[in-house]
């Protein structure tokens, strides 16, 4: 709960900074938006693998059950491609990691409570709207830190930054959770990650 | 410009105390010239200040050479990029100096987008007892005039002029990060995030460009440079580091767009030392080939490696700088600290390398004996003629008198810029908008 916390924490921080870092004279720093996307990725990374084993604590292990393989309702936001990759995905998640499924279903139900109680309060009213469009929101959705401002001046960046958590989230990790990832021992360029190639979008749009 | 250069005298002796610090008056870059004699710094606000070192006279054996003010000018301006809406920094980032061919002294200086050539000449002489106008340069009134003199060159006070050269723009779409200068004094290069661009000094229309990392598309952009330099004696070699920790030499021979390294050199990463933030501590702020040229220097967040060229595997040296820091990343993420770009220097024989700190400590490691010291560069502690005190940080522990303990180490105040002498055991620190020379006249060993 605490690595969860802590989690999410830096990855609202990092957003916070990508935002900041725009007003800042001299315009983006390639640089730094990339050490800040490099960050969130991570804390994402491990956001979800400390749930995973969260809630493998807290509830024994049922039954595995596919989920629906229909996309999740979310994914009004969604960009239309991400949605069959998605749906695959889900259905190889199923076979393969039956934790993790059970752990998509499990978080809708679960989670209303607890993790609401997580997230700061300027959040809800865009997280009202989610709900509205969707009945079963996933919980790394609400999670969502847009900044404050963001329906004030800079609606784009948030609505941008939203539609790439979502997806991200939705997806999960291409590799299993397991902190640290596996790393080869020869120093390899790492090949392009969609997570980061996501939010580097985000960044570079603005 | 005259007030300025009182504010910007360097630290001799106690001045009043200057807690509030203007922004424009950090110092962002330090340089010695080839000799040694000159020693440029720049300032956020777009400023250069040049210090002169007085020759040693015999007179008076007390002022051992020290530095003083030679001249300030005003190098660059804000600008605004209309189309894209961006304010363009006038933050001196680099400052290099071209190697003297004459007379005059001439310095690069760059920031996020445009570089300058500043040409540095002096003036000791002035012509006197012309015929048409008198001393004040005023038109004589012709009736008094009853003969003829030939102007004589009569010395006067001695008067810096800088003119601005050349100046090499929109060349970069991204920050320009580091300029260098090639030994063959007639081309330099200059590299931003995604590219390096070789210049001719002459010319300021165009370049080329022999380094383009921009994937095709952004989205698949892992990794920006970081640091670039030309080595000291094979005009046709330069290596850039990356923001992963790798660093590439590169072979301009080879062909015209070098994409493709001829060595890379990466070390591999330790699993058992990963932690949420490795991926950007790993990122090199800095590079420096030796004065030999057979090793570079490389400063990332937390250590100093030294590479030797024939071996790209690993580095032959790694020196840990404040590894204490190691369990306080987050928190250091939270105040920005993680981002800082440290630099490195090497001293003129090569035997010892030299790199800044937080709280306005600077660490130095003596390859040979493998001793280290730290040292600090702040107004109490820098009474003139006295021997810096080596610091300690404690981290646990038995706990020393004078010893800093981690968590009150001021990290607002760091030394990211340091330059050494390039003959003698004279180093410039940059601390926020202090410069501190520090002369070592006697061969003392380290401890």
């Amino acid at each position: 709960m605490e690595v969860q916390k802590e989690a999410q924490r830096i990855m609202t921080l990092s957003v916070w900074k990508m935002y900041h870092s725009r007003m800042q004279r001299g315009g983006l720093r390639l640089h730094r938006s990339l050490q800040l996307s490099l960050v969130m990725r991570s804390a994402r990374e491990l956001y979800l693998s400390a749930k995973v084993e969260a809630l493998d604590l807290e509830t024994p292990s049922t039954p595995t059950r596919c989920p629906p393989l229909s996309p999740e309702p979310m994914d009004t936001q969604e960009d239309e491609e991400e949605a069959s990759p998605r749906a695959a995905e889900t259905l190889a998640r199923c076979s393969a990691h039956p934790a993790r499924v059970g752990r998509k279903r499990r978080s809708s139900s679960l989670s209303n409570g607890v993790d609401a109680g997580l997230v700061p309060s300027k959040k809800a009213r865009l997280e009202e709207k989610e709900e509205a469009e969707d009945a079963s929101s996933e919980v790394p959705d609400r999670l969502l830190p847009p900044p404050a401002q963001a329906e004030g001046a800079f609606p784009n960046l948030a609505r941008v930054l939203q539609r790439s958590f979502s997806g991200l989230l939705n997806r999960g990790p291409t590799a299993p959770p397991t902190a640290p990832p596996a790393r080869d021992a020869k120093p390899v360029c790492r090949p392009a990650d969609p997570v980061l190639s996501v939010l580097v979008r985000a960044v570079v749009a603005f | 410009m005259g007030e300025d250069t009182d504010t910007r005298k360097i630290n001799h002796s106690f001045l009043r105390d200057h807690s509030y610090v203007t922004e424009a008056d950090i110092i962002s870059t330090v340089e010695f010239n080839h000799t040694g004699e000159l020693l440029a710094t720049g300032d956020k606000g777009g400023r250069v200040v040049i210090f002169q070192r007085e020759p040693e006279s015999k007179n008076a054996p007390h002022s051992q050479g020290e530095y003083d003010v030679y001249s300030t000018f005003q190098s660059h301006e804000p600008e605004f990029d209309y189309l894209k809406s961006l304010e363009i920094e006038e933050k001196i980032n680099k400052i290099k100096w071209l190697p003297q061919q004459n007379a005059a002294h001439s310095l690069l200086s760059t920031n996020d987008k445009t570089i300058k050539l500043w040409k540095i000449t002096e003036r000791d002489k002035r012509p006197e007892g012309y015929n048409l106008k008198d001393e004040e340069g005023k038109l004589k009134d012709l009736s008094t005039v009853t003969s003829l003199q030939v102007p004589v060159l009569k010395p006067m006070d001695l008067m810096v002029e800088v003119s601005p050269r050349r100046i090499f723009a929109n060349g970069h779409t991204y920050h320009i990060n580091s300029i260098s200068v090639n030994s063959d004094c007639e081309t330099y290069m200059s590299a931003d995030d995604l590219r390096i661009n070789l210049w001719h000094l002459a010319v300021t229309d165009r370049s080329f460009n022999i380094v383009d990392i921009k994937p095709a598309n952004m989205e698949d952009l892992t990794e920006v440079i970081t640091a670039s330099e030309f080595h000291p004696h094979h005009c046709n070699l330069f290596v850039y580091s990356s923001s992963k920790g790798s660093l590439r030499l590169c072979d301009m021979r080879a062909a015209a767009l070098c994409d493709k390294h001829s060595k890379l050199f990466e070390e591999p990463e330790d699993p058992s030392s990963r932690s949420f933030f490795s991926e950007i501590i790993s990122s090199v702020s800095d590079v420096k080939f030796s004065h030999s040229g057979r090793y570079m220097l490389t400063r990332d967040y937390l250590t100093v490696k030294v590479w030797d060229l024939n071996m790209e595997a690993r580095p032959i040296e790694t020196y840990q700088v404040h590894d204490y820091l190691r369990s306080k990343l987050c928190s250091l993420y939270e105040n920005d600290c993680i981002f800082d770009k440290f630099e490195c220097a090497w001293n003129g024989s090569d035997s010892v390398i030299m790199t800044g700190a937080y709280n306005n400590f600077f660490r130095m490691f003596d390859r040979n004996s493998k001793r280290d010291v730290t040292l600090e560069a702040s107004r109490e502690s820098s009474k003139p003629r006295a021997v810096l005190k080596p610091r300690r940080v404690c981290i646990g522990g038995k706990r020393r008198r004078d010893d800093i303990s981690v968590d009150s180490l001021d990290f607002a105040k760091k030394i990211l810029h340091t330059a050494w002498h390039p003959a003698e055991n004279i180093i410039a620190i940059a601390a926020t908008n202090n410069l501190y020379i520090f002369q070592d006249k006697v061969n003392s060993d380290m401890h």
